[in-house]
């Protein structure tokens, strides 16, 4: 899984003369969180985010109403977006979770995603839970069964193989290290086409692994 | 089967709510388009359908501001990526649009300039907007042009626009169109003007692009067949608005707005003929848009209108499937139970007994000389050069049925039925009509010939004299031919009116005052004006809309019933031959490679390129299974065909002729006889050639999905 | 595709007079065009005035010589005496209403002689263009080249030479417009044809057998009506500026009747004298020619668009 797979494409984007009204209305209407400025055939030179929206209080302090309805009407998405310099991006072919942990890393919840500078498409927070959805099989229904097991080779075979000899599919998969107990990983599966006690009946007969959770879910 | 799965952000990329169009015109203002709404989303393609002048394009003209000085959106909102693009005016529109937005026309000359080569034009897109250097923008380009399948793209970019066939042409504009990777890909009848083998592969290209790029796609069309296999969702429009709306499988399953009803049944499925169906044309016409009705916009056409129609609009409901409909009664109507109004004349069709026969022709061939345009070539130094444009046809018509013609654009049909008629004279070869030589042109032969042998044609715009009436234009061949006393004139040419179902009243109107159908019928009119014995038509209903063409087939069909006249008909659309023909030739680039009943040809064994124009059809049913065959490359030149076998150079079933298909290039294949007249020109053995599947099946869609 | 029309209701059969008048009454909707009809028909107005009222007669010297205008004679008085006014209102008759035959007794037929010059070269041109457009190959080639060859002469030149060589008289200066003019007209018929005969009605004609005149005069020429209408209006411009300058050179219509370019030849020696005797004609012959070309250019712009 890349970031061009799970991007979204041609994103919403404005100019940098955009005026920031309408930058604003732009992002409360479609419920967007990341505004990418692009010029000169969609290359990227900026980011607005909502915090960039808020109006700064010493920039102000010495303006009266009125003046401040002017101020505002006359400010452009170029003065006050963050600018390229300052703007963390990621190319279509990272993998996701390094995209995932740029995000963490910098404390930021999207990314825009640049080819050659010109903007393809962004990646946010929400495609990346999105994906960890997907990828655990939340939109099929099935058996979802956690298998602890020790972290050493061979294990995930025997898994396997018992999976091939019911000639079952799997829809969803992941493996993590289990929380607060070394050596050990937690297999998460999700089946489909199956009941719970014939999914519990096969994999509680695996030596040395064990099932730590099991139920039918959609 | 389970939801499918998106990633990314799933709004609309285009969203139209309650758009209203309108045109200014001298002493007021047309709605050409009225509350119309539609969304759509990223990586689909949404189909616009409905018939000529229904307000397709000036909802596309209404997104890319390109109205022209007198159009404008009049209501409505029109959002662009989440944008308003209804009131912002020039840099701001383009700057909301920027490149995100790109248009496919018919003609792909609209797009092209033609005094530039390709690749400067693919690179300018790249060099100007983007700044890219001039060799990266080179680079970028025969990529994008190896990515629509342009064979040998490198050279491509440094021809000039005329040195590509139309195919390739409108390749070229899509690999242009896609360059700026645009957000939005509105397309208007790109295919429309090409060969349905080539249209077949620009189809495959559309779809594969949508999923790659994630555009969001507008397909505008009047093909229904088209619809069915690139788009996902699709309105039908009618007199400027949708009337329903929804994703393909349903609206081609389950049909709901009377209208779309209607359309469906215009249209001969194919491998449908005349003895076995009907084409159920849409009783009246499209009214023009100062004159619609108030209440529903179908109703004065509609077999189930009731008083609430007459009063009040409908408005969208959305119905249990999903599909938006604009009709009060839709979850009444039940397609099944619909009987034809009975206002529709439907033509009786006995099938004929084969009678003697009337046109035989063998061997005949026509070559026009080409002049070469070198001073040496002006004073005849050079060897003449030919280009042959028949090349040994040979069949016969009998008495009271009709030949169908089917092949690609250039192939010879329209030369083949010229030579017939004698506006060419034939080359060589043997002519006889009714026991007459007719290989000579229309100089050489008898008035008593000529009368016998008319001719539809196919553009109604041209097919009338713009400067005489009805009457005068149909009593003329009477008076020229002298079949009806002069006194007589007027009563015979009442009584054509009538058969063609046009009133007294159309006597003394003037072309202009007619609608295509209606000139269309004229047109037929007078060619049955002498009583012939033979009549050619070409393409006769190819410029029509559906309905209008039901309605004119059925016509030909009645007259023929009535009158016992014999049709060569020629057409490109193969699910219309087959329909209206007894007898069917398959020609291809000069040769006719198979001949036989209607039937046989539709069907197993097939000759490699019927196979492959069978397998290209759109089918107006997205749930059927077709053969995927392309066809490589493009027609070769009339000039010098290649040898042996015409088709060898694209022939996907070469291998299985003798030698792995190495006789395909140096011997003339001979004629097999698959018996009942059925005869295939190919080197293939007959077993084999029977061995081929149906190119078509109609299968239920299997519902499994586990990996 | 077509586009859905209305319906029309039954209508009688139009005649020529009614067809001729539709066409022409479409130049209405537009305001260029209208102005240039109003100017053309103030003149046709005159001309009829003139045939049977002038303010005097115009060819006796009843006044004062070069008299500026004043109460009694409006446009005042040429080197002669002659009553301007009256002599610019019969001016108008040699043009557009009558043209004088030779010989002793004065017989005069109707039409102008820039209306049967007109009329001339739209007949010579129309059947060259045809038999050029339609017959194509060698009939092309020599007919074109013919002419070609004729347009390459200046206009001026054509008309001496043709007057050098026929002498002076109305009929001469019909047949000097007409063969000045017949090669526009054959070009641009030429060019209408090949258009046209590519049209499928065309074809039915020729699957008829019909003949090659038939299909010529009666298929293919009404069909060239529009563009020659507005091409016949110019020309009847021209013609009216080529008689004014053959008047101006003294090689124009005979004498004694005015003519509106042999008016302004011989006021131009007095013209220090007298400046308007040589203004009121030529402002005649300038608003004449300019209201036919405006007319034109309305009809033209009405013609394309109606055929859209
Ligand atoms: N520039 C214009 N001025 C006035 N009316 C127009 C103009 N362009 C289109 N129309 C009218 O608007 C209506 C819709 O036309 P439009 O071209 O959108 O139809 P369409 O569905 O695209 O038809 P087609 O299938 O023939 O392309 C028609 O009645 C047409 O006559
Ligand atoms: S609303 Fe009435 S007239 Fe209109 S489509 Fe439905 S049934 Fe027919
Ligand atoms: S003869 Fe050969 S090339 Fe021709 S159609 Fe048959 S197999 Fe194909
Ligand atoms: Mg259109």
């Amino acid at each position: 899984m890349l970031v061009k797979d799970i991007m979204t494409r041609h994103p919403i984007m404005a100019a940098s003369d955009t005026p920031v009204t309408e930058v604003q209305s732009i992002m409360s209407q479609n419920g967007i969180r990341h505004l990418p400025v692009v010029g000169d055939g969609k290359r990227l030179q900026g980011l607005i985010t909502r915090q960039r929206l808020a109006l700064k209080a010493d920039e102000l302090g010495s303006l009266n109403v009125w003046e401040i309805t002017r101020h505002i009407s006359q400010l452009r998405a170029g003065q006050i977006m963050l600018k390229r310099a300052q703007v963390i991006t990621v190319t279509p072919n990272r993998t996701v979770e390094r995209a995932a942990a740029l995000l963490t890393d910098y404390k930021i919840s999207g990314l825009p995603v640049v080819e050659e500078e010109i903007v393809v498409g962004i990646i946010t927070e929400t495609d990346l839970l999105r994906a960890f959805q997907i990828m655990l099989g939340l939109p099929m229904s099935g058996v979802r069964v956690t298998v602890r097991m020790p972290n050493r080779k061979g294990e995930f075979n025997k898994l396997s193989s018992v999976i091939a000899q019911n000639g079952w599919g799997v829809t969803g998969m992941g493996s993590f290290p289990t929380p607060r107990n070394p050596g050990k990983y937690d297999l998460v599966l999700k089946i489909p086409d199956v009941s719970v006690d014939e999914v519990q009946e096969a994999l509680s007969s695996i030596p040395d692994q064990t099932i730590v959770d099991i139920r039918a879910a959609v | 089967m389970a939801s499918e799965i998106t990633y990314g952000h799933t709004g609309p990329v285009l969203k139209l709510e309650d758009v209203a169009i309108a045109y200014k015109v001298r002493g007021g203002e047309i709605e050409a388009v009225q509350n119309v709404s539609f969304e759509i989303n990223r990586g689909e393609s949404h189909g616009i359908v409905g018939e000529s002048g229904c307000g397709k394009s000036t909802v596309a003209w209404a997104i890319v501001n390109f109205l022209g000085a007198n159009g404008y959106v009049k209501r409505g909102s029109v959002k662009f990526l989440g944008q308003e693009l209804v009131g912002k005016r020039g840099e701001d529109l383009r700057r909301l649009r920027g490149d995100q937005i790109a248009m496919v026309y018919q003609d792909p000359m609209q797009a092209l300039n033609p005094s530039m080569r390709l690749g400067d034009q693919l690179k300018e897109v790249l060099t100007v907007h983007r700044g890219l250097s001039n060799a990266e923008a080179e680079k970028r380009a025969i990529e994008m042009l190896e990515r629509v399948y342009m064979p040998d793209a490198a050279n491509v970019m440094k021809r000039f626009p005329h040195q590509i066939s139309g195919g390739q042409q409108q390749r070229v504009v899509i690999a242009m169109a896609l360059l700026n990777n645009p957000a939005l890909l509105i397309m208007d009848e790109p295919t429309t003007a090409l060969d349905v083998t080539v249209e077949a592969a620009v189809l495959d290209l559309i779809a594969e692009l949508r999923r790659e790029f994630d555009t969001a796609i507008m397909y505008i069309t009047h093909n229904l067949g088209v619809v069915a296999r690139v788009c996902t969702k699709v309105g039908v429009m009618y007199a400027g608005e949708m009337v329903e709306r929804g994703t393909v499988e349903q609206i081609f399953k389950h049909p709901q707005h009377p209208y779309t009803q209607g359309l469906m049944r215009c249209v001969p499925k194919l491998g449908a003929d005349k003895a076995s169906s009907m084409l159920y044309p849409i009783r009246g016409r499209v009214p023009p848009p100062n004159s619609r009705p108030i209440g529903c916009i179908f109703g004065p056409r509609c077999d189930y209108a009731r008083e609430r129609c007459r009063l009040e609009r409908p408005q969208p409901r959305i119905m249990s499937n999903g599909v938006e409909v604009r009709c009060h009664f839709a979850e009444e109507i039940d397609p099944a139970q619909w009987q034809p109004h009975e206002d529709i004349e439907l033509p009786t069709v006995h099938e004929v007994a084969p009678g003697e026969p009337l046109l035989k022709i063998e061997h005949l061939k026509k070559y026009y000389e080409v002049s070469g345009t070198t001073l040496k070539d002006l004073l005849g130094l050079t060897p003449k050069r030919y280009v042959k444009a028949v090349e040994d046809a040979t069949f016969t018509v009998r008495q009271g049925r009709t030949l169908g013609v089917v092949g690609e654009s250039g192939c010879g049909k329209s030369t083949l039925i010229k030579t017939i008629i004698g506006l060419e004279n034939s080359t060589d070869g043997k002519a006889e009509f009714m026991g007459f030589d007719i290989t000579g042109d229309i100089s050489s032969r008898d008035l008593a010939v000529i009368k016998e042998l008319q001719m539809v044609f196919q553009n109604p715009d041209s097919t009338m004299n713009p400067s005489y009436t009805v009457g005068q234009q149909i009593a003329r061949p009477m008076l020229r031919f002298k079949t009806v006393p002069k006194k007589q004139v007027r009563q015979e040419v009442i009584k054509l009116l009538q058969a063609m179902r046009l009133g007294e009243n159309y006597m003394d109107r003037l072309p202009r005052q007619l609608s295509g159908g209606e000139k269309q019928r004229v047109g037929i009119a007078r060619a049955l004006a002498s009583h012939p014995n033979l009549v050619l038509c070409d393409e006769p209903v190819s410029a029509l809309d559906v309905s209008v063409q039901a309605a004119i087939l059925n016509l030909l069909l009645d007259l023929q019933s009535k009158l016992g006249t014999t049709m060569v008909f020629i057409a490109h659309d193969l699910s219309v031959v087959r329909f209206f023909s007894d007898d069917v030739a398959v020609m291809y680039l000069g040769q006719i490679m198979e001949i036989g009943p209607a039937d046989a040809i539709y069907a197993p064994p097939y000759h490699p390129y019927t196979e492959a124009l069978l397998s290209a059809v759109p089918i107006p049913d997205p749930t059927a299974e077709q053969k995927h065959i392309r066809l490589e490359g493009s027609v070769p030149s009339a000039l010098d065909p290649p040898s042996g076998c015409r088709f060898h150079t694209r022939c996907p079933r070469r291998h299985l002729a003798p030698e792995e298909g190495a006789v395909c290039a140096t011997q003339i294949p001979p004629w097999q006889e698959i018996g009942n007249g059925h005869k295939i020109f190919c080197h293939i053995p007959q077993e084999i050639l029977r061995t081929f599947e149906p190119v078509i099946s109609i299968k239920e869609k299997d519902e499994s999905h586990v990996s | 595709m077509t586009v859905a029309q209305p319906v029309l209701a039954a209508s009688r059969p139009p005649s020529r007079l009614r067809k001729l008048w539709n066409s022409i009454s479409i130049v209405f909707q537009s305001r260029i065009g209208t102005a240039g009809l109003v100017v053309v028909a103030f003149w046709v107005i005159i001309a009829f005035v003139s045939l049977f009222w002038t303010p005097y007669p115009p060819n006796s010297s009843l006044f004062v010589q070069n008299l500026p205008h004043n109460s009694t004679n409006w446009l005042g008085t040429d080197h002669l005496g002659r009553d301007e006014l009256s002599r610019l209102m019969q001016g108008t008759q040699v043009i557009l209403l009558k043209t004088r035959l030779p010989g002793e007794n004065r017989i005069a037929i109707p039409g102008g002689v820039a209306i049967w010059g007109v009329l001339g070269s739209l007949l010579l041109g129309s059947v060259l263009g045809l038999n050029a457009g339609y017959r194509g190959g060698w009939w092309d080639q020599v007919i074109m080249q013919v002419l070609d060859a004729l347009i390459a002469f200046p206009v001026i030149v054509l008309y001496l030479v043709i007057i050098a060589a026929l002498g002076q008289g109305d009929l001469v200066v019909i047949f000097a417009i007409t063969i000045t003019g017949a090669p526009g007209v054959a070009r641009l018929v030429r060019g209408l044809t090949l258009d046209i005969k590519t049209r499928d009605y065309i074809r039915a004609a020729e699957t008829r057998g019909e003949s090659k005149a038939f299909i010529m005069y009666r298929e293919i020429l009404p069909n060239a009506r529009g563009p020659l209408l507005v091409d016949a209006m110019l020309r009847v411009g021209y013609a009216i500026f080529a008689i004014g300058t053959l008047g101006f050179l003294g090689l124009g219509l005979p004498p004694p009747d005015p003519d509106w370019g042999n008016m302004v030849n011989e006021a131009r020696r007095n013209i220090f004298i007298n400046q308007w005797a040589v203004i009121f004609p030529s402002l005649a012959i300038a608003s004449l020619v300019i209201g036919l070309n405006l007319f034109a250019d309305g009809l033209r712009e009405e013609i394309t668009r109606y055929q859209k």
